[in-house]
């Protein structure tokens, strides 16, 4: 391996791991909080997508507001995910198959979005205009186009602001306290029912900007959150359910695993591979790496 | 569930002589049906809606009854498919040998997949068993030795009648596909109620309960696991006789949606469940062949307003009906106090699945 393919390797990785991060994180924010595995946050990737085509080609207008207009309109979705798919079954919460209703509910809407947008717009694909052109060279052979330098960037910036929201602000509080004991913090008085579509909101308004990123990446198309909400599952199961630094932690270690084996073996098989190493995480830690036996908290 | 005996007397419990005529009635139908209908497509959807039949009783044993979420039976669906197509292309082994075969590796396969989801639960189970499956489709896609032809599938399979005229191998192809799902709902019936059932149930609803009674959740889940595994491989040897191919588009998330989408709407767990839901989402899905989009959102709504209002699906939802109006009939007779639970009115598919269906 030469030093070219490892400059590479960890370029790839550092791309990678910040935008499965960016949609991983939200997963994780929602399973923490609600105790549900959001399935419609790879469409929230979708309208992300459609939305920066909207507004890049359709309307010609600038980047900035492509992404403010994909986070309040998939915030706003997202929240209303949540009042149509997970509030009506809020008062079965404590059953055992609550998980996997939610599952099937959330995966509904994600097949109702889906197929929305085909019946729509068709099921072509749309080139979407990169947010910024151009590249730098990292090294000999090692281009960095600044739309993926960007992605990463605005990804790192929103992971952490998201951390500081959650460490400092009061919503962020709440939202915490709610994921650590949901009676305790009903009775100081936190408002869990707007807290709910709050944090779906939040979760799938950061998948959209993601949207928009990875439609200049490859293109705006129905099924164009299938692959982004499959490599989150991945991510979000490896880091262990609930946990927001495994999650991070298991987004650059996928980054890495995929980056090295597109370079030695291919693209073909990097996908592949990734669920052989799944596998094997699962088998050996049946709770992903920092995940706790049934109770993962935030 | 709780209440009930813990092994009933007879093997189908819910039975009823009345609903032993009703189900008789629904058999002569279903198997008078190819010699009225000549249409040759209709026969087609028909027969392709038994082998998904086939395939969802398979599922809905390991899904509903075990409540082990394994996403990984279109696997074991297209690798007894694969198996069987393989023997019959490649040796003049009797094709009921062949399918046979094929039941055979999807059961290898199901059991050495059971090992590894013992120590997961929920969520996580559905993840590793859906990677499996997505390996399973990376090396059917990127096979080198041409042994499964890639992505095109497997090149014309004799298949089971392939001495037949078109007409004459489509009705046998209904028949025994029909033989197959009597048998399989028949056999998965029974064995729902049997030792092996209760087990699966008990692991199901509590598994430190059901170990403290010394339920050996190892034993019995491998044994639903090679159960379900078996029937899915006999389903893929069914598909790819009678569509004389199989490619690896048998797999994938969008097939899984619609196949999870049935089973949910019919109710998990029960026994007339799939057959309810298949046949219903089938009928949709032949109707809005034109407008996939179309199809799917209303298949998505559907799943949505089934899932919160009613959890235990149609055969639930019929259950219930049922016994208000037995309660009705019941109070015509002799104003009873609580007709509800009188034995008759309970409905086949509300005794054997709780209206929530637990995680493993």
């Amino acid at each position: 391996m030469s030093a070219t393919d490892i400059v590479g390797i960890a370029v790839t990785t550092i791309i990678l791991g910040s935008i499965y991060g960016l949609v991983a994180i939200g997963m994780t924010l929602i399973y923490g909080t609600l105790r549900i595995l959001d399935m419609s946050q790879g469409s929230m990737v979708m309208v992300g997508s459609f939305i920066a085509w909207g507004i890049l080609v359709v309307a010609g207008w600038n980047p900035t507001l492509a992404i403010i207009a994909a986070f309040i309109a998939t915030f706003i979705l997202g929240a209303l995910t949540q009042l149509v798919s997970v509030q009506p079954l809020m008062r079965r919460r404590n059953a055992i198959d609550f998980e996997m209703v939610t599952f099937i509910t959330t995966f509904a809407v994600a097949m109702v979005l889906t197929n929305v947008a085909l019946e729509i717009f068709g099921p072509f694909q749309r080139n979407v205009t990169p947010v910024v052109t151009g590249s730098i060279s990292v090294y000999h052979g090692v281009d960095l186009p600044y739309q993926e330098l960007t992605m990463a960037l605005v990804s790192i910036m929103l992971m952490a602001g998201l951390g500081v929201f959650l460490a400092r602000t009061r919503w962020g509080m709440a939202i915490r306290a709610v994921a650590q004991d949901l009676d305790a913090a009903r009775l100081m008085g936190v408002p869990v029912g707007k807290l709910y579509p709050l944090t779906m909101g939040l979760a799938s308004a950061l998948a959209g900007v993601a949207g928009v990123f990875l439609g200049g990446l490859y293109f705006a198309y129905p099924q164009a959150g299938d692959l982004p909400l499959l490599e989150a599952l991945i991510v979000v199961i490896f880091g262990g359910l609930g946990s927001l630094p495994g999650t991070v932690y298991a987004a650059y270690a996928i980054g890495l695993i995929q980056a090295t084996a597109e370079v030695i073996v291919g693209t073909t098989w990097s996908l592949p591979i990734l669920y052989g190493v799944i596998l094997l995480v699962l088998i050996v830690r049946p709770y992903g790496l920092l995940g706790k036996p049934s109770e993962a908290r935030l | 569930m709780s209440d009930r005996p813990a092994l009933a007397s007879s093997p189908f419990p819910a039975m009823t002589s009345g609903r032993w005529g009703l189900a008789g009635l629904a058999v002569v139908l279903a198997a008078a049906t190819p010699l009225v209908i000549t249409n040759q497509y209709t026969l087609g959807v028909m027969i392709t809606t038994l082998i998904l039949l086939v395939l969802n009783i398979s599922w809905n044993f390991v899904l509903g009854v075990a409540g082990v979420w394994n996403f990984g039976q279109l696997a074991l669906y297209a690798l007894g498919g694969y198996g069987t197509g393989i023997i019959m292309l490649h040796s003049s082994v009797p094709p009921l040998l062949a399918m046979l075969a094929g039941g055979l590796v999807a059961m290898v396969a199901a059991i050495l997949l059971s090992f590894p989801t013992l120590r997961l639960y929920g969520i996580y189970t559905s993840l590793l068993t859906f990677a499996f499956a997505e390996v399973i489709q990376y090396v059917i896609l990127n096979d080198g030795s041409g042994l499964t032809g890639g992505s095109f599938g497997l090149p014309i399979v004799p298949g089971l009648y392939s001495s037949l005229s078109l007409a004459a191998s489509a009705r046998a192809y209904y028949w025994t596909v029909l033989a197959v799902v009597l048998i399989s709902t028949t056999a998965l019936a029974a064995v729902a109620h049997s030792r092996l059932g209760i087990a699966l149930r008990g692991i199901r609803d509590a598994p430190g309960y059901a170990a403290a009674r010394g339920v050996n959740p190892l034993r019995y889940r491998i044994a639903a696991f090679a159960i379900s595994g078996f029937l899915a491989g006999i389903a893929g040897g069914l598909y790819v006789s009678y569509n004389q191919s199989i490619s690896p588009s048998v797999m994938g998330l969008t097939p899984m949606s619609v196949y999870v989408t049935m089973l949910v709407i019919g109710g998990l767990g029960t026994a007339t469940g799939p057959i309810l839901g298949t046949i219903l989402v089938q009928i949709v899905a032949t109707l809005l062949v034109t407008h996939p989009g179309a199809e799917f959102t209303i298949l998505g709504l559907f799943l949505l307003v089934v899932v919160i209002f009613v959890p235990d699906g149609l055969a639930g939802l019929i259950g219930r009906y049922w016994r208000r109006i037995a309660t009705w009939a019941a109070e015509g007779e002799q104003t009873g106090p609580e007709g509800g639970e009188t034995a008759p009115a309970e409905a086949a598919g509300a005794t054997e699945g709780s209206p929530d269906q637990h995680v493993a």
